[in-house]
């Protein structure tokens, strides 16, 4: 019941937000200097021929009146088209917007198992040996640029030890990608038994995953760390411990009271690194979402900078009110 | 069973400070100051020491580059590119035959400046804002509606891609140190917006605020004297992985071509025009900027650390404790 109303309350802002990031980010872009027409037909066309084509493309228009036309275009499922690839952008996102998604998630999960169990860990104790681990873990998480990273890992898996394949996309060149599903490598392949591209595209993701799971364990180590460190010098867990509680109910009381914070620090990781993940992608031609829309910023190509704005604006979107559910469930504070 | 009772009480700090009439080691203080509590956390702590060491090389290097430099950092030399680290050129050369080691030592210069000003810009804009909307967060209506405008356009902000946020603003305002500062800035701000925010909601039901609101503070007062004391060391923590965060953010952009331009020494930049040369196996253009960026990072991470270690009334107290024992 409660919960009914607070999921209604949250989604009636949902719209309004959009709008706003829609706005904001097409009139950003359309600040950005560089003229499409010239971009598109090359310096030597005819001054007739770019005005017919910025006719043809709406840029005489006020911009008022084309913001207008651009919103109605994406309710109608319309993002443009990029003149770089002269596709559908809508097209071109349903393509590259699943390669993102499964690297980062994966990454994700990878820094979650470092980050929050060294975290508890570290947290319950002052000093030795783990905790030193935790510490510096944490810093030098924060300090390696994860482009670098990725670097290193290609110099020694790849052109040293020669286990890693070529930093060249999600697949080899000779194997076939499975049909498209989830947009998921991995789950395709399973899904289509195809073990030869299962096998590929593990091992494609292998460095990748590794470079920003490692990167990325970092801030959720920390954060972790820092609130279950809280959270134990509390008043309620001095009671628990008073009581002559076993140190195992004390931990898991002490961990759940520290999951909101936790859950913050992973929800803005994932909507940070839909577009953050943009670097290792362009390190390993991975041909995500990210790479896509950086392309779409430096040659001012529009339509695939708003569209990959869109796109991750509603992932986050979705990640925060999912986050806000949990802080529902979790945190009965909230509730009131 | 009794966990809703629990989670009443949940994640907060221990003691207020503003109740405890200064730490039990306040005798200790007294009678060395503030300095000798300086060195007494880095004694307790010999990491800090590192970190402020490796800070002031930093600046050092930044400051004194062009006498600690062997040659000129943007002078190519192309008879010798690509040289491996030897007696000559300590760090090797890049692919245009620039001195690498030169170049190292000058980079601080530009991505120290871009990445402390942009966190301490967003900073003072995104901390004092999420407390305020922190501590009125459902309170009487106007005050709600402010908050849930801001928290609103704060998810709108955290919505946009950072990073190609970030390129598109830089693409915007030009090619310039200040654009890449402000979009730096910018992007930082929610970040310190709901880390404060969600700890000044968690201190704001505590006894000592009742107490100083029974007594009749005012607002700005509790805010000020009560709350952000004791809610602010999770942002001054956060100040040390924004540093870090921001050169790495810096650098990333230089790496896309949307940064500081070529010639200028940059670590991101330096990674990555020696990108080519790594898969080729000449790893020195690369790699030695990497770990000058890293252990730039390392060191400010560990200075905020020292910071959260200091700006913490309960942890200030814990360590008074060993400085007064010891």
């Amino acid at each position: 019941m409660g919960l009914v109303r607070y999921i209604g309350r949250r989604l009636l802002f949902v719209a309004p937000q959009l709008l706003g990031i829609i706005m904001v980010s097409f009139f950003l872009v359309k600040l950005i200097p560089g003229d499409p027409a010239v971009l598109m037909m090359g310096p030597n066309a005819s001054q007739q021929a770019l005005d017919e084509l910025r006719e043809k493309l709406g840029l005489t228009l006020p911009l008022p009146q084309q913001f207008l036309h651009y919103i109605v275009n994406v309710v109608h499922g319309d993002l443009g088209t990029s003149w770089q690839t002269t596709r559908p952008v809508l097209d071109d996102l349903m393509d590259r917007f699943p390669a993102t998604l499964e690297l980062v998630t994966l990454a994700l999960l990878v820094a979650l198992l470092i980050g929050i169990p060294l975290g508890i860990v570290a947290a319950g104790r002052s000093r030795g040996p783990i905790r030193k681990l935790a510490d510096v873990y944490g810093l030098l998480a924060g300090a390696i640029p994860d482009f670098w990273l990725a670097l290193v890992f290609i110099y020694i898996f790849y052109s040293t030890l020669h286990i890693a394949p070529a930093p060249l996309g999600r697949l080899d060149l000779e194997v076939v990608a499975p049909p498209i599903v989830t947009g998921s490598m991995l789950l395709d392949s399973l899904i289509a038994g195809d073990f030869d591209a299962l096998w590929s595209s593990a091992s494609h993701l292998m460095l990748p995953v590794m470079t920003l799971g490692l990167v990325n364990a970092g801030p959720i180590l920390k954060m972790t760390q820092s609130t279950v460190e809280r959270t134990l010098s509390s008043d309620f867990i001095r009671y628990a411990e008073m009581c002559g509680l076993p140190k195992r109910t004390v931990m898991r009381q002490a961990v759940r009271a520290s999951l909101p914070s936790i859950i913050t620090i992973v929800s803005v990781l994932y909507g940070f690194l839909i577009g953050g993940a943009v670097l290792v992608e362009i390190v390993f031609s991975w041909g995500g979402a990210g790479q896509y829309a950086v392309q779409g910023v430096l040659n001012a190509d529009l339509n695939p900078v708003l569209g990959f704005v869109l796109f991750s604006a509603v992932f986050s979107l979705v990640v925060y009110l999912f986050v806000d559910l949990l802080y529902f469930v979790l945190d009965p504070r909230t509730r009131g | 069973m009794d966990q809703s009772a629990a989670l009443d009480a949940a994640p907060v700090a221990s003691a207020p400070a503003s109740l405890a009439g200064g730490p039990p080691g306040g005798a200790a203080r007294a009678r060395s100051g503030p300095v000798g509590f300086f060195l007494a956390v880095l004694r307790a702590r010999p990491m800090f020491a590192v970190g402020y060491i490796i800070v002031l090389l930093m600046i050092f290097a930044a400051l004194l580059a062009p006498w600690l430099a062997p040659y000129n950092p943007v002078t190519a030399a192309p008879d010798d590119y690509l040289q491996p680290p030897n007696a000559l050129h300590w760090l090797g050369t890049d692919a245009t035959g620039m001195d690498i080691l030169s170049r190292i030592l000058y980079a601080p210069r530009v991505d120290l400046t871009i990445a402390i000003l942009g966190t301490l810009i967003s900073s003072a804009i995104g901390a004092p804002l999420g407390a305020i909307v922190g501590y009125y967060e459902g309170r009487s209506a106007w005050r709600r509606a402010l908050s849930v405008l801001v928290m609103r356009a704060a998810d709108v902000l955290q919505a946009f891609p950072v990073f190609v946020f970030a390129i598109a603003l830089v693409a915007v305002f030009g090619q310039s140190l200040a654009s890449i500062i402000a979009a730096i800035a910018f992007v930082n701000i929610p970040i310190y917006l709901r880390l404060m925010r969600s700890q000044v909601l968690s201190i704001r039901g505590m006894r000592y605020v009742e107490a100083a609101f029974v007594a009749g503070a005012s607002d700005v007062a509790i805010l000020r004297r009560h709350i952000i004391p004791n809610a602010i060391a999770p942002a001054l923590a956060q100040l040390s992985v924004s540093v870090g965060w921001s050169v790495l953010l810096t650098s990333g952009l230089s790496f896309v071509g949307a940064g500081v331009v070529a010639p200028t020494p940059e670590w991101g930049s330096m990674i990555a025009t020696g990108f080519q040369n790594v898969t080729t196996g000449q790893w020195w253009p690369s790699v030695f900027p990497g770990i000058a960026l890293g252990i730039a990072v390392f060191g400010f991470a560990l200075v905020g650390s020292s910071i959260e270690v200091l700006a913490d009334p309960a942890q200030r107290r814990l360590v008074g404790v060993k400085h007064a024992a010891g």
